[in-house]
């Protein structure tokens, strides 16, 4: 894919604390993401799906519970991708580990866990996951 | 996230208005309890209005799938947009649900 001059770099950042009732906040920081960078409807509310996916696992499996912590949200888009660093400083865990759902299951035998992550996978590109300076860091690419 | 409540010619019919988001899930989930006495009832989930929906609400949607087919019910998705149906695929929900 034949990359273009950069110029059109936007970078933003949120903070949230691990509670499931910022997700309309969170909601609005990738709409606005997504508006600024010229994405459709389509590719705005799959997003939005997949950052509120990763953002959750973090606010429910981070902290330890009644916990007060926090989610950093650093977005970079430019002409070619869009890349969502997701990092907290909660225990150890790596959403990617999660084994994969077996989505051929019928509905008696399909468990309740494990969409969140599963649909992360198939609406994202490249997904990353690292333990740094004592932080959680996932790394969401998009490309364009 | 708004739902309404409606019985009509023996169905339990909800209608789903707005996103339903993690934010949304618990209160959503508390609304849909009364569906889950369906003994003798099918339901339709009527999502014509819904915009988004969220792992928490296929969670929800199962659930109530699997209470309904233990009690020899069908549940209906109906209206559904192809945006949420592609979730739907995604993750295996449109093998599991009847669609109209």
């Amino acid at each position: 894919m034949p990359q273009t001059n950069n110029n059109n770099i936007i970078q933003k950042a949120i903070t949230l604390t691990n509670d499931v009732q910022e997700v309309p906040r969170l909601n609005a920081f990738v709409d606005e993401v997504c508006e600024e960078h010229g994405c459709d409807m389509e590719t705005t509310m799959r997003m939005n799906l997949a950052i509120e996916e990763a953002v959750v696992n973090v606010i429910d499996y981070a902290y330890p519970p009644d916990t007060v912590g926090s989610v950093d949200i650093k977005v970079t888009t430019d002409d070619n991708h869009m890349e969502f660093v997701i990092s907290d400083s909660g225990t150890p865990f790596d959403p990617t580990k999660k084994e994969d759902v077996d989505i051929s299951l019928p509905v008696e035998e399909r468990r309740i866990g494990g969409l969140g992550i599963h649909l992360v996978k198939q609406l994202m590109d490249k997904i990353s996951y690292e333990r740094k300076d004592g932080r959680n860091v996932l790394t969401l690419i998009k490309n364009k | 996230m708004n739902t309404r409540f409606e019985e009509k010619d023996g169905q339990y019919i909800m209608y789903f208005e707005g996103r339903l988001d993690t934010a949304a899930a618990a209160k959503t989930e508390q609304e849909m309890k009364v569906l889950h006495e369906c003994e003798g009832h099918d339901i339709v989930l009527d999502c014509s209005q819904m915009e988004y929906i969220s792992s928490s609400g296929l969670r929800l949607f199962l659930g109530l799938l699997k209470i309904a087919k233990s009690k020899g019910s069908k549940v209906t998705i109906s209206g559904m947009n192809d945006s949420l149906k592609q979730v739907f695929a995604m993750t295996g929900f449109t093998h599991l649900f009847d669609f109209s």
